[in-house]
């Protein structure tokens, strides 16, 4: 059993499995009730009792160990936010089994969330009208942190996530990224087994979300949180997880490593040469068949610019030998698919998850 | 890895509940406009209400079982009571229901209710300073009428007092749950305060109300707020009859802070996040 410096009383063993969660055909499902557009649908729907069910999470199965880094992403309705409130006890499912760290999240909220962090985007845990210090002190005591914890965590965030000049300051002054910054700080000043950060960089400009990450980054890695981030920053996940869950109408498309995630998405890669004359259009033709022979596809063919699609492992040094030996050639790039192009055009696909 | 910690103890839950009772203090004082203004609003609704009665006693003062003095002495009473616990919990509740910050709430190692209890008393001692710099100057005002009648019948206030809080602050809490259904908070406000206001003696004491008011309001637990710590204080009840009036205020208390709990109970479990 691992354990902090200076020995924690009164701590439990671990929990016996190393899996920290394991969700099985977890659904959830609401009543909407129907509404027409306008004035006149509004009142009428004062006095009807129509209503529609809306599955926000179908038959969601999934299993996170401990320690893992684990990336939850999903267009907007996908489903994300209800999955990560279930997983922590607010919501309480329709149906399927969820145990987070051996618990029952809605029938052991309170048990669960000593020992749980959860950042929810947008929905401050900081108290309004106090300075941010008066809601980490309060923290201090209410989730019981060792001093020594606190003192590791609170010493960290401050100075990774610049929160010294935000101390004093009632949150209700403070801007969206540094209230941010404060919340993230007071989601895991008890260094939880898990955190569940529900769109820890929403709003947040490039370099401030640079700190979150690395903030992030470096609290998983000193106490082997695990790790559940949803957002639709994709640098998000390649910055701070390894594995990857997407979310298509409440129902999980992929499940894997990143990497995984490419190969099956993104077997595209392409070559960008640039020539030192502008092309002719008598090239075109003719290289588009030297290409296809070589297992590629003439993309582009304008200017000084040359681009070659290919998909099958090791044509790269045929295709370029061939630009090489057909064309003046300045400058040559590999470009691989990025996983934002591919999570795109996933979501471009009409006939994907489906109703 | 941190190995998990367990759950708390009574008296670490007991030491949260004290720390966010610091905590949420602190924030009282955050809109001393607004506070300033509620006080004002207020003694303005209380010096109507004695204007009204003065007509009234100009009129048929001969007719009330009531003295003017003992009239006013007690509408100062109520006043100070009432604002005393005036209790903002489920306006605040309602406001986070509707803004899906509720969700913040629940993610708390601390009883929810138990947490709104210490939010509520808060709000109590907040109110009750400035309640008692009031009742200082209509003491004064007032002079010995207003003072309790014993220290025996004094004592009985505090108890029943302490009592009233709680009945107040599970009743607040026991119609909040409402707005987990409603997803707003104003409705199930206006309607506790119409109902508060009209039967918990704030505005005349119930023995001058109509008998089918009177009759209602005996059934109901809002008379224990404001007239019955009141009718102790002023001695109106002593020794059995007293210790009688405490003990319905004792049931009261635990039936609605245990009804609240149930009935939350069900509405979490129903419970929709606002806003995504």
């Amino acid at each position: 059993m691992l354990t902090v410096p200076g020995g924690l009383p009164k701590m439990l063993p671990l929990y016996p499995m190393n899996s920290a969660l394991q969700v099985q055909n977890l659904s959830k499902s609401y009543k909407r009730r129907i509404r027409q557009p306008g004035l006149a649908g509004a009142v009428k729907a004062l006095f009807s009792t129509q209503e529609q069910e809306l599955h926000a999470v179908r038959d969601l199965s999934f299993t996170l160990q401990r320690g893992e880094r684990v990336g939850l992403i999903g267009e907007n309705g996908a489903g994300k936010s209800t999955t990560l409130k279930m997983l922590t006890g607010i919501l309480v499912p329709t149906g399927g089994k969820v145990e987070v760290l051996g618990r029952v999240p809605w029938r052991e909220r309170r048990q669960l969330a000593l020992n749980i962090g959860v950042v929810f985007g947008q929905r401050p845990q900081l108290l309004w009208d106090i300075p941010v210090q008066e809601t980490f002190e309060l923290l201090k005591t209410m989730y019981r942190i060792p001093p020594d914890i606190y003192g590791l965590v609170y010493k960290e965030a401050v100075r990774r996530l610049g929160l010294e000049p935000l101390l004093a300051t009632p949150v209700r002054h403070l801007s969206l990224g540094q209230r941010m910054r404060c919340d993230l700080a007071a989601a895991v000043l008890h260094a939880p087994a898990i955190a569940f950060l529900d769109e820890p960089t929403i709003g947040l400009d490039l370099s401030v979300k640079e700190q979150v990450r690395e903030f992030i980054a470096h609290i998983q890695e000193k106490f082997g949180i695990t790790l559940l981030i949803t957002t639709h920053d994709l640098k998000d996940i390649t910055e701070t997880c390894d594995r990857l869950l997407l979310l298509d109408k409440g129902r999980l498309l992929f499940d894997g490593s990143i990497k995984a995630f490419e190969q099956k998405y993104a077997s595209d890669r392409r070559i960008v040469a640039e020539t030192h004359r502008p092309l002719d259009s008598s090239v075109a033709g003719p290289l588009s068949v030297e290409v296809a022979k070589k297992g590629g596809k003439l993309i582009e063919a304008e200017g000084h610019r040359v681009v070659v699609e290919y998909h099958e492992e090791g044509a790269a040094p045929n295709l370029i030998q061939l630009l090489l030996q057909q064309l003046q050639v300045v400058d040559i790039n590999l470009e691989k698919t990025d996983i934002e192009t591919i999570v795109t055009r996933i979501y471009r696909q009409p006939d994907r998850a489906g109703d | 890895m941190r190995p998990l910690a367990p759950p708390l103890t009574l008296s670490e839950n007991i030491l949260g509940y004290l720390s966010f009772l610091n905590r949420a203090l602190k924030a009282n004082f955050a809109y001393k406009a607004s506070t300033v203004l509620g006080l004002f609003t207020a003694a303005l609704t209380y010096g109507i209400t004695v204007l009204v009665w003065n007509h009234v006693y100009d009129q048929k003062g001969s007719s009330l079982n009531v003295t003017r003095q003992e009239m006013f002495a007690y509408l100062a009473m109520a006043f100070c009571l009432n604002y005393a616990l005036t209790i903002n919990i489920d306006q605040r509740v309602g406001q986070r229901i509707r803004l899906g910050l509720i969700a913040t709430d629940l993610l708390k190692p601390l009883d929810f209710q138990m947490t709104q209890a210490f939010q509520a008393l808060s709000d109590c001692i907040f109110n009750g300073f400035i309640a008692l710099g009031i009742m200082a100057v209509a003491f004064s005002a007032l002079g010995r009428q207003a003072f309790p009648k014993s220290p025996e019948a004094f004592g009985f206030f505090l108890a029943s007092f302490f009592l009233a809080f709680i009945i107040q602050y599970s009743i607040v809490f026991f119609f909040i749950q409402g707005a987990f259904y409603t997803y707003s908070g104003y409705g199930i406000f206006a309607s506790r305060i119409a109902v508060h206001h009209t039967l918990s003696g704030l505005q005349a004491p119930l023995t001058l109300y109509p008998p089918i008011l009177r009759s209602i309001g005996a059934w109901l637990p809002f008379q224990h707020v404001v007239f019955t710590p009141i009718t102790l204080y002023t001695g109106r009840a002593e020794g059995a009859q007293a210790w009688h009036l405490l003990g319905e205020q004792a049931l009261w208390a635990a039936g609605f802070y245990l009804l609240g709990n149930l009935v939350m109970r069900k509405a979490l479990k129903q419970l929709e996040i606002q806003g995504g």
